[in-house]
C-alpha cells in the first residue's frame, strides 16, 4: 500500500499553509466532511472546486438467486458514492503516471490496422507479462473508458467524415426515386383498398338493391332501415301486413328477434325449435327481409313462428316436403 | 450542490467566515493534489480514501468501426468511501 496522508498530517499542512490555528483547521476539517455527508444526503450532489463530484448514484432494485437454496429474492436498492475527479485533477494525475509508471512500457495509443496482426501483438504482450491478463475483465469507473474511446480513434475520425460525407451526397438523389416510388406505392394501395371495399360492401349493396326492388313491389313499406320502429310493437301484426311472403300457415309468432352480428338462421332454428333442420321456416317467414339468406344485415329483424306439433314432425312425410320445398326456395335465393 | 452552497454549510458548521473557509478550501485541494502526486493515499475522516490507481492496459474496441486497439495503461484518481459513510448513504 502507498503511503498516506493521514487527516492529522492534513490538519497541520493546511495550518502551516494558510496561518490559521490548528484548532481552526481542524474545526474546518471536520466540518467539511460532516457537511458532505449531509450535503449528499439532502442534495445527492456536491461540487468541490478543486477537486471534483461527489454524487449519489441510485442502484435499482433488482432479483437474485440464493445460489445454495435456489430461492429467488430481491436486492434492495441503495444508493452509491460516485466521485467525478475535476478535468485538471484528473489530467494532472493521468500525466503524473509518466514519472510513476515506469513499469509498462507501452508506448501510448498503440493501435493496430489489422487485427490479426493486433492479436498477435496482444499474445506477445500477455505472454511477456502474465499479469496483464487480468486488466481486461476490469473495468472499474466507466468514465475513463469514455474518454479513452474518444480520445483513442482521433486518427480514424479524420478518416470518417470523408466518408460521411459520400453517404450524404447520393441521399437527395435517392429521394427524387423514391418519391415517384411512394406515389406508385400509395397509389396501387389505394386501388386495392377500392377493390376491397368494393368486394366487401357488394354484398350488402346487392341486398340492399334487391329489397329496394322487391319492397315497392310487395308492399309500400319504406326502405329496411325504418322498418324495425313499427314491427316491435305487436308481434302478430307483420302476419297481417305481408301474408302474401310466406307459403305456409304458421300457428302464431313466438318472437321477433334482431340479427345479431355472429348469430344465423340455423342457430335461431335450434334456439326455438331445438333443431336446425328447421331454419327454412325461419326464412319462410321473412322472405321480404331477407333477399338472401346468407347475407343477413345485423339489425335485421327476424320473425319467428309458432310451429305446430306437425310441422315439427320429422317423421311426417308432408312436413318433409315443406321443408324441402323452403330450403330449395332459399337455396335459390342464396344465388 | 454548488462548490459555494457547500462552503456556506460548512462554515456554518464550523463557525468560520465563509471567506477563510473558501480559502481553506482551496488550500486543502491543493495539498491533496500535491500529495496524491508524491503517490500518498488521503485518509478523509469520516468520509473514505482518496488514492490514485493504476488502471491497467486493456483492449477497447472502437464502437463505430469495430476496431480493436490497445488501450494503454494509465492512472485515475479514486475515492473510497469508508464503511459508515457508504451505509449512512444507503438508504436516505
Amino acid at each position: 500500500m502507498a503511503e498516506k496522508l493521514s487527516w492529522t498530517e492534513l490538519r497541520r499542512a493546511l495550518a502551516a499553509r494558510t496561518g490559521v490555528s490548528e484548532k481552526e483547521a481542524g474545526a474546518f476539517l471536520n466540518a467539511f466532511s460532516a457537511q458532505l455527508t449531509e450535503a449528499l444526503k439532502s442534495d445527492k450532489q456536491v461540487k468541490v472546486n478543486g477537486l471534483g463530484t461527489f454524487k449519489l448514484q441510485a442502484v435499482a432494485p433488482r432479483k437474485s438467486v440464493n445460489v445454495s437454496t435456489g430461492e429467488e429474492f430481491t436486492i434492495e436498492g441503495y444508493n452509491k458514492i460516485v466521485f467525478a475527479p475535476e478535468a485538471g485533477v484528473k489530467e494532472l494525475v493521468e500525466s503524473g503516471k509518466q514519472k510513476e509508471v515506469k513499469k509498462s512500457e507501452i508506448d501510448p495509443l498503440k493501435k493496430l490496422g489489422a487485427q490479426a496482426e493486433e492479436i498477435v501483438d496482444i499474445l506477445g504482450d500477455l505472454g511477456q507479462s502474465p499479469k496483464e491478463e487480468k486488466p481486461k475483465p476490469e473495468p472499474i469507473n466507466e468514465e475513463p473508458e469514455r474518454q479513452l474511446v474518444v480520445e483513442d480513434p482521433q486518427p480514424e475520425i479524420v478518416e470518417e467524415p470523408d466518408i460521411q460525407p459520400v453517404v450524404e451526397e447520393p441521399k437527395p438523389e435517392k429521394k427524387k426515386n423514391h418519391f415517384f416510388r411512394d406515389v406508385l406505392i400509395c397509389f396501387i394501395i389505394l386501388l386495392l383498398l377500392l377493390f376491397g371495399a368494393y368486394f366487401f360492401f357488394r354484398a350488402q349493396l346487392s341486398n340492399w338493391i334487391d329489397q329496394l326492388v322487391q319492397q315497392p313491389a310487395s308492399e309500400p313499406q319504406t326502405v329496411q332501415v325504418v322498418e324495425p320502429a313499427p314491427d316491435p310493437i305487436v308481434v302478430e301484426e307483420p302476419v297481417a301486413q305481408d301474408p302474401m311472403a310466406q307459403k305456409l300457415h304458421y300457428a302464431g309468432w313466438i318472437t321477433e328477434e334482431p340479427m345479431h352480428q355472429d348469430s344465423r338462421l340455423a342457430w335461431m332454428a335450434k334456439r326455438y325449435y331445438g333443431a336446425k333442420i328447421y331454419w327454412p321456416y325461419l326464412f319462410d317467414t321473412n322472405r321480404d327481409r331477407l333477399a338472401n339468406p346468407n347475407m343477413i344485415l345485423v339489425g335485421t329483424p327476424i320473425r319467428v313462428p309458432e310451429l305446430t306439433a306437425e310441422q315439427k314432425d320429422t317423421t311426417n312425410a308432408q312436413t318433409l316436403a315443406n321443408i324441402e320445398m323452403l330450403l330449395k326456395e332459399a337455396e335459390a335465393a342464396m344465388r | 450542490m454548488l462548490t459555494k452552497e457547500f462552503i456556506g454549510l460548512v462554515a456554518e458548521a464550523s463557525k468560520l467566515s465563509k471567506k477563510i473557509v473558501e480559502e481553506l478550501l482551496t488550500t486543502t485541494n491543493a495539498i491533496v493534489r500535491e500529495n496524491l502526486m508524491d503517490g500518498k493515499t488521503i485518509q478523509l475522516q469520516g468520509l473514505g480514501a482518496l488514492e490514485i490507481k493504476e488502471r491497467k492496459e486493456r483492449v477497447i474496441v472502437h464502437p463505430r468501426t469495430g476496431e480493436r486497439s490497445v488501450s494503454p495503461s494509465r492512472n485515475q484518481l479514486v475515492f473510497r468511501p469508508m464503511a459508515n459513510m457508504k451505509d449512512e448513504l444507503k438508504k436516505i
